[in-house]
């Protein structure tokens, strides 16, 4: 054996997945060769101080700090909804409706009929769909795995209405940049699609994997903000 | 068990993510208290830089309060948060631009030792401020394969779907890195 091959096995060595017949030979090389015996050596104090010290944690320089600045982004992320609560209670939606005054001319009587005959039938279509897609789903819908890759599907699709604005915006713009700005958006737009992509065989793999169902929707709510401060530009 | 004996055990990390979830802070910071350590070690392994360190913790413990009602305890909850750790280093190395093969560092040539090259001091004991040294001077893609193995106790197949390559870079990127710590410790040895 030489030490080329010999290098290539000691990695091999030292996780102890070596057969015997290798483990035999490569002993006998390195009872001969002491660069390779070094190495041996040198990789196992290594990896033997790594795994006695695994579950070892040092703390951030300021751990207090760090939670304060985590709180105040959490925080401000939450003023707005807090913000848009009323101060004092309003008149409810219906008491209003109710003790308002009904004075309607005759084209905004029409307009008003000519609206709930849309929601009405929109509604009707939307509740035909979902029935259909339900009975043609079959059994196959109730089980777990098809339920998740569902759920999945759904918030995607959710997702891409709202990209595909976003790309139409951007696409309109997008004559009026220099190739500096193009080359950047193309950029950071092929690293948000590579992990929308990472995220998508991660959950083909496995439909229940938390993980990559958050961080497929953190890529898309990325490509969502990344698309939205370009169609500014 | 008492009802004593239940008001003295400790709330489960379920159960804060649970609390969190609904919006209580005091739980959250719970959680954090707990595994703050854990994130940031990781962030700094896989990064080898203190302010990057701590700027992907914060942005993980954001996200965590974010994604937290998503947490179903179907794994256990320090799995998740590990996973969420890694994603998201991996996310900021692929913002950044990192290559995660590093097949120019030192040539994809297997790294040898030629008789009579070799320094002849022998390796210094290794020591945990040595090592964090070293690990931090190896380049990102080494860097991330050792910490996911050696220290974070990955396997090969775990790292491999983790980082989009097959076993056997993962495997040879593992080997590189290991030599060129084995390198870097023998440096600062000369250096001392």
């Amino acid at each position: 054996m030489n030490c080329e091959k010999c290098q290539e096995l000691i990695g091999d060595l030292v996780d102890g997945g070596l057969s015997r017949k290798d483990q035999s030979t490569l002993g006998l090389h390195l009872e001969e060769c002491f660069a390779c015996a070094d190495v041996r050596n040198d990789l196992q104090s290594i990896v033997a101080f790594c795994r006695s010290h695994r579950g070892e944690y040092s703390a951030p320089p300021d751990a207090d700090g760090l939670w304060l600045r985590i709180r105040n982004v959490i925080e401000a992320e939450a003023q707005p909804t807090a913000k848009s609560a009323p101060t004092s209670p309003a008149p409810s939606f219906w008491s209003g409706w109710l003790s308002r005054s009904w004075e309607l001319s005759m084209p905004q009587l029409a307009a008003s009929a000519a609206a709930i005959v849309l929601v009405v039938s929109l509604g009707t279509t939307v509740a035909l769909r979902r029935w259909d897609h339900s009975r043609g789903m079959g059994p196959v819908a109730s089980s777990p795995r098809s339920e998740a890759a569902t759920r999945v599907r759904d918030r995607m699709w959710q997702q891409e209405q709202a990209i595909n604005y976003w790309n139409q915006r951007v696409e309109t713009n997008k004559v009026r940049w220099n190739q500096g700005m193009r080359d950047t958006f193309e950029r950071n737009l092929k690293v948000i699609d590579q992990a929308v992509n990472d995220s998508l065989n991660e959950l083909n793999r496995d439909p229940h994997d938390e993980v990559s169902e958050e961080m497929l929707n953190a890529a898309l709510n990325e490509k969502l903000a990344l698309l939205r401060e370009f169609s500014d530009l | 068990m008492t009802a004593a004996e239940t008001e003295t055990q400790p709330v489960t990390d379920y159960g804060l993510t649970q609390r969190a979830a609904q919006g209580d802070m005091g739980a959250f910071e719970e959680l954090y208290q707990r595994h703050n350590r854990r994130v940031y070690s990781l962030c700094l392994r896989m990064t080898g830089n203190v302010s990057e360190a701590e700027d992907l913790a914060q942005e993980v413990f954001i996200q965590l309060f974010r994604k937290i009602g998503s947490f179903r305890g179907e794994s256990a909850f320090t799995t998740w948060l590990h996973r969420l750790t890694v994603n998201q280093v991996l996310m900021h190395f692929r913002k950044r631009g990192v290559k995660m093969e590093q097949t120019t560092e030192d040539g994809e040539t297997p790294i040898q030792i030629v008789k009579g090259t070799e320094n002849p001091n022998a390796m210094p004991v290794v020591d945990r401020i040595a090592l964090d040294k070293a690990i931090s001077q190896l380049p990102p893609g080494y860097r991330t394969v050792f910490t996911l193995h050696d220290i974070e106790g990955h396997e090969h197949e775990e790292i491999a779907r983790m980082l989009g390559c097959s076993v056997g870079t993962s495997k040879s990127q593992l080997h590189k890195a290991r030599m060129k710590l084995r390198g870097l410790l023998r440096q600062q040895k000369t250096k001392e």
